[in-house]
């Protein structure tokens, strides 16, 4: 088992209950030292960055936003700069796959800058559409961290009540709220299945693997099924009418946020006009 | 007379499949009573409090709350003023943060927030939570996700609270603390109704007693005449009290004194005991 390895874990005891296999990284929100923030203010943050971000499109104002956001979790939010990178590391990844089509592109000609033999054919790029996939590659990751900004600081909750605030559906609200509190319960429960049929053998080769993997599938959803009923019980047993209204902490905006704020974008534009 | 607070005549439900899981179940309760709901799983008890709450509707019979009979128009007086504490916590919490599910009973009460705001505090200090109230519940205990059924429920302020099988799945701990909140809610007359499994539990804390088996109540009293009648406790399956046997075996090898006053707790068994050998030395001296 390696259970303990993991920083959140292992060395908060704040969170007691833990689960084993799936390492979340939901719980950052709530360790983090800008959960206190109001989550408006922070949602709407992030929404201008990335739109600063993208609207600009410019090389240096990007990496300004990758430096700041970096700053903000890191520092200001107090989470672990190995942790962050290996929450980065995914969109990183991905981004990368993404914008290598940019920069690359393949012909039967060795049209470009920089030609590479691939026998019936040719890898081609240029220094131009390098550049290109760089700048794209960076503006497309200061928003990616802006967003991840959000969301390692603001738990589901919050954001779910910024976008009831901000007038989405109730119908969709109120599916959110549910499947966010569901996922977990039926996380465990997976996980409590799959024990036990570790623990009978289920899964000691990959025919039988796969039996075991369909049946537990069938019996979540028919476990859920069961569950929605005694939740609904629930419910109604503390009167609920059809609407679902939660109460929420408020938190202040503080005026030193919003100055920070400002400061920011002003900074963003002032780099932008700068460099155009 | 005294008006029973929640009077409940010919009560009869049955689920889908035709099975009833309530027959002919008549009770009156008082403010302040400490009721335990004995019996086997299935008899009906789970059934019977979702009845009582209103969450389900019987087909037949009808409730009176403080005299007020419950049609489907005032069904919501009856949630409001019976709370039900789950027994699968997970069953019942539906919020993502403490605060939002402890205030999520007072919220569709349609109070004003501010009072939403303090009673959610007022119950989350009862039950020592305080500092959990922005933690997500899936990353609590299983004795704190109990807790925070128990907060959710304070919260509404009901005249009666309900526990379906509370001691189920508590460690020793947590199941002392439980007994300790009981004793704080019984001193604050609130009328408890718990089900449980723990025989012994029942004995000790139950001033009444209501045995269901089969969908019936087949026996409604003082615990102690319960547990002495045999034949209920055949019907019923269950056994007597530990502590019930063994001072009925005292008495029977004439160690005890068959005496009115029968010892709840093994406190009271060891007080009996060393007021006997007191009793005895002081025999022994006067002879």
């Amino acid at each position: 088992m390696k259970i303990v390895k993991d920083g959140i874990r292992g060395s908060n005891n704040m969170f007691g209950h833990t689960h084993d296999e799936h390492f979340s990284i939901d719980c950052f929100a709530y360790k983090s030292k800008m959960n206190h923030w109001n989550p408006t203010y922070k949602v709407f943050l992030a929404l201008v960055t990335i739109i600063m971000c993208l609207v600009l499109n410019n090389l240096f104002v990007s990496l300004f936003v990758i430096m700041a956001m970096t700053y903000l979790i890191v520092v200001k939010s107090g989470l672990n700069m190995r942790e962050y990178i290996s929450v980065m590391s995914i969109p990183f990844t991905f981004l990368l796959l993404a914008t290598l089509a940019v920069g690359f592109d393949f012909s039967r000609h060795p049209a470009g800058e920089i030609n590479m033999d691939l026998g019936y054919f040719y890898l081609i790029t240029s220094k131009r559409s390098l550049l290109e996939m760089f700048r794209l590659f960076i503006r497309s990751y200061a928003a990616v961290s802006a967003l991840q900004m959000m969301t390692l600081t603001t738990s589901s909750s919050e954001i779910i009540s910024v976008l009831k605030k901000m007038h989405v559906p109730v119908i969709v609200i109120e599916m959110m709220n549910m499947i966010y509190r569901y996922i977990f319960i039926l996380l465990e429960l997976n996980n409590k299945m799959k024990k036990s049929a570790h623990a009978r053998l289920g899964y000691c080769d990959f025919r039988t693997a796969c039996y075991s993997f369909g049946s537990i599938a069938g019996n979540i959803l028919v476990v859920s099924l069961k569950k929605a009923e005694t939740y609904y019980n629930a419910m109604e047993a503390r009167c609920y009418d059809g609407e679902y209204s939660f109460l929420q902490e408020n938190k202040k905006t503080e005026g030193v946020h919003i100055a920070g704020a400002s400061v920011f974008v002003a900074f963003l534009l002032i780099i932008w006009f700068a460099t155009k | 007379m005294i008006e029973p607070i929640l009077r409940i005549r010919d009560m009869e439900y049955s689920y889908g499949n035709g099975e009833m899981a309530l027959k002919q179940v008549s009770l009156d309760i008082y403010k302040g009573e400490k009721i335990a709901v004995i019996g086997s799983n299935g008899a009906g008890k789970s059934t019977f409090f979702l009845t009582t709450n209103g969450v389900l509707s019987p087909q037949r019979g009808e409730i009176i709350y403080n005299g007020q009979e419950i049609n489907k128009k005032n069904i919501k007086e009856l949630r409001k003023n019976i709370g039900i504490v789950f027994q699968d916590a997970d069953n019942q919490i539906i919020a993502s943060t403490v605060l939002a599910e402890v205030g999520f009973g007072p919220m569709n009460l349609k109070l004003h927030k501010d009072e939403v705001m303090d009673r959610v505090d007022e119950a989350l200090s009862y039950m020592n939570l305080s500092s959990f109230k922005a933690r997500p519940p899936h990353y609590l205990s299983g004795g704190e996700k109990k807790r925070v059924t128990i907060a959710d429920i304070i919260a509404m302020k009901p005249e009666i609270i309900i526990f379906d099988e509370p001691l189920a799945s508590l460690d020793p701990y947590n199941a002392d603390m439980l007994e300790e909140i009981l004793e704080k809610l019984e001193s604050e007359q609130k009328t408890l109704l718990i089900s449980t499994h723990d025989i012994d539990f029942a004995y000790r804390w139950a001033e009444r007693l209501i045995v269901f088996a089969n969908g019936r109540i087949i026996a409604d009293g003082a615990p102690i005449e319960i547990f002495q009648n045999r034949e209920i406790l055949r019907q019923a399956n269950l056994k007597q009290p530990a502590l019930l046997e063994i001072y009925e075996s005292l008495v029977e090898n004439r160690i005890l004194e068959q005496d009115d006053i029968y010892p709840k707790n093994v406190r009271d068994l060891k007080k009996l005991l060393s007021n006997r050998g007191t009793e005895e030395k002081h025999e022994k001296q006067t002879d």
